[in-house]
């Protein structure tokens, strides 16, 4: 999976041309404000209209330039091999945290108590990427779980009281 | 003459007890965030901004600001012993730092980068001392046409400078945050726009929660997706922790030449450390006569590295006070900061707050002095701190990224910005767009929309004031350059007078995380 392909900045010029053209239109329908008398040339829709106008064209450079860049790669495949993707390893770490860290942002906080959630979510990080992937025989497994517990609820402790004692906010 | 009054006047009224005792820890916690790979002085200042609601005024910014030192120095470490730069000012440093340390001078290596960046830091104090008061000054005959230019001036320079090898993607970052800005009510009718429905959208993105999302959650998805970094432990405790002052004093026209180079990038809107490490290692291969040691280990181009990105943080803030312009993604945070604990940053801060700039430049001095401390004697501390697995660590950070943004303003909308920022950021740093001219854009925003409809307004939609008064006329006619030059045709045209040759600038990495 690369990001940093042709092939990915031509959709990503297709989805800011999007944007841009979007925002222009935004911007042109926006209210003119005529009933409170304002300068014609102070509209709020003038510099988002401008921006939509400048994006769409940024886009389309983007795009004619992603089109050179892959007939030159279509060239230079047949020379050279193109770069290793990033091991599915990585990928799935990529997706967990991305996952995991959406659901206690999303979910869990304002669900749950913040303490609760916090440590719910430390307790669960760990033991996906730490104790429970590289823990062997049962027993060592058993020792890094009842440590990793012991750590996410100190640590959900300290972040909880500093916020709520030190600096005064109500946790969600 | 005044100017040195002034600045007696802030040392004695900032020195105390209480104030060193937050110089102490604030700086020492920025070292340990610059140390890891993962956490950068973008991110630490803005969860530190969070942080520092309760605080006074002076306290609430000396605490940003040694943390903002502390954290581009702390980079030094992991650039050393990883070779993986703590934070992206450090990439310069890994060059020689890395295969110093693997000679067994990893000790040496760290004492040159500590001497470096104080120096580099000194040489950026005295610059921000005697150019920030006169370019307030000169600020104040800006009117609206000189403030819509300079805020183009801004996204065009940064998104040219930080897109590095294709600067149309900092062009689109940059109109990117542009367009995040024009999100709530506008600032001359009060107007909502494109709030989507979304009630909490009217009162626009918040800085922070973005900054938070697009430095500190993306920066967790990053960590998590690269290969666990090996240290290189056995070099860690080697070799002398003293710079020897004869090495110093061989290297005094380089670490001068950095500083100064260092402090005008920093001066350059939404540029940042990394470029500065870059420029100064660049102009200290072109002069130096070890150069066929760069890369391989040369404590010339590690000073010279380490001088630059430290001298840029001061260079940062004199745009960020004088004009509300910043100099860098973290004084881009500060900037919000200031806004936050009452101080207005901008051309009336000499006149509304004169003592301020020399508060802030005793700030520096302090944060300076305690990276000197710290990293001379705490060598070995940091070393067990780049030891903490990454799993331990990245979801504390990003139960920081959560509270952070909701302790603000206590609301739960923050949080879900802060996260949507966090899978853009990620998505747009993998695809080599630059965040800095999207911060950038967000901050200019509200500038560059309010200039261009006052202008207007007061010239009756007549464009030619924006293009024939002085100012606005040299502003456009840099800015038309800056494009112009950033056409890949005219680059090569100009490649071919490029006096050094092709080879003689060290290539830059893509992307950037201050």
């Amino acid at each position: 999976m690369g990001f940093d392909t042709a092939l990915a900045d031509r959709i990503t010029a297709v989805v800011l041309f999007s944007l841009g053209i979007a925002m222009l239109y935004g911007g042109y329908t926006m209210d003119r404000l005529e009933i409170r008398a304002i300068h014609p040339a102070s509209i709020p829709g003038l510099l988002p209209m401008i921006l939509g106008a400048v994006l769409a064209l940024c886009a389309a450079l983007l795009f004619l330039k992603a089109s050179q860049a892959k007939r030159q790669t279509a060239q230079q495949t047949s020379e050279a091999a193109l770069p290793a993707e990033p091991p599915a390893q990585s990928l799935q770490n990529l997706l967990i945290t991305a996952g995991w860290s959406s659901f206690y942002a999303l979910f869990l906080v304002g669900w749950l108590s913040f303490f609760a959630a916090t440590a719910i979510y430390i307790a669960g990080f760990i033991m996906v990427f730490g104790s429970l992937r590289e823990a062997a025989a049962p027993t060592e497994r058993l020792k890094s779980g009842a440590f990793t517990i012991v750590f996410s609820l100190l640590a959900s402790a300290a972040i909880s009281t500093l916020f709520r004692d030190a600096f005064l906010v109500r946790l969600p | 003459m005044e100017g040195l009054w002034a600045l007696g006047d802030a040392f004695v009224r900032m020195t105390s007890f209480e104030s060193l005792m937050h110089v102490a820890w604030a700086t020492l916690l920025g070292i340990f965030v610059g140390s890891l790979p993962g956490l950068t002085a973008t991110m630490g200042v803005a969860l530190l901004t969070t942080l520092t609601y309760s605080l006074d005024r002076d306290t609430a910014i000396l605490v940003l600001i040694c943390m903002y030192v502390g954290a581009i120095y702390g980079g030094s470490r992991s650039a050393i012993l990883l070779n993986i730069p703590g934070t992206p000012a450090s990439a310069a440093t890994a060059l020689d730092g890395f295969p110093l340390a693997q000679r067994g001078e990893a000790g040496y290596a760290m004492a040159l980068a500590t001497a470096g960046s104080t120096l580099g830091t000194l040489v950026g104090i005295v610059l921000l001392v005697v150019f920030a008061p006169p370019l307030a000054e000169a600020a104040l005959k800006f009117g609206s046409f000189e403030f819509f230019w300079l805020a183009v001036f801004g996204i065009v320079i940064s998104g040219q400078i930080t897109g590095n090898s294709s600067p149309l993607k900092g062009y689109i970052a940059g109109i990117l945050g542009l367009m995040v800005a024009m999100i709530g009510s506008d600032g001359l009718h009060a107007h909502i726009r494109f709030n989507l429905g979304i009630d909490a959208l009217n009162g626009g993105i918040g800085l922070i929660p973005a900054m938070v999302g697009a430095f500190g959650f993306a920066e967790v998805l990053t960590v998590m997706w690269r290969h666990k970094a090996k240290l290189a432990a056995k070099h860690a405790k080697s070799g002398r922790v003293l710079p020897r002052l004869s090495d110093l004093w061989r290297y005094k026209f380089t670490i001068g030449r950095s500083g100064v180079i260092g402090t005008m990038v920093g001066i350059i809107p939404g540029v940042g450390e990394d470029i500065g490490a870059w420029a100064s290692y660049a102009a200290a291969r072109r002069t130096s006569k070890e150069r066929q040691d760069f890369g391989k280990g040369s404590m010339e181009g590690l000073t010279a590295a380490e001088t630059g990105n430290s001298a840029v943080v001061p260079g940062a803030l004199i745009p960020a006070l004088t004009l509300a312009v910043p100099g860098s993604a973290p004084a881009a945070v500060l900037i919000a900061a200031l806004f936050i604990h009452g101080i207005r940053p901008g051309p009336m801060i000499m006149i509304e707050q004169p003592e301020f700039i020399y508060s802030v430049a005793v700030m520096l001095v302090f944060a300076t002095i305690a990276i000197a401390v710290f990293g001379l004697s705490l060598t070995r501390l940091f070393v067990m701190v780049l030891r903490i697995p990454r799993e331990f660590l990245m979801p504390i950070v990003f139960t920081l990224c959560v509270i952070g943004p909701y302790a603000l303003t206590q609301r739960l909308f923050d949080v879900w910005v802060m996260v949507a920022f966090g899978f853009i950021g990620f998505v747009l740093r993998q695809m080599n767009y630059p965040i800095a001219p999207l911060v950038l854009g967000i901050i200019l925003g509200d500038l560059l929309d309010k200039s261009l409809r006052r202008g207007l307004t007061l010239s009756d939609g007549d464009l030619s004031p924006f293009l024939t008064r002085p100012i606005s006329a040299v502003f456009a006619i840099v800015i038309a350059i800056s494009i112009v030059v950033s056409f890949p045709a005219v680059r090569r045209g100009l490649g071919r007078f490029n006096p050094f040759g092709q080879g003689a600038s060290p290539e830059k990495p893509e992307g950037d995380r201050p």
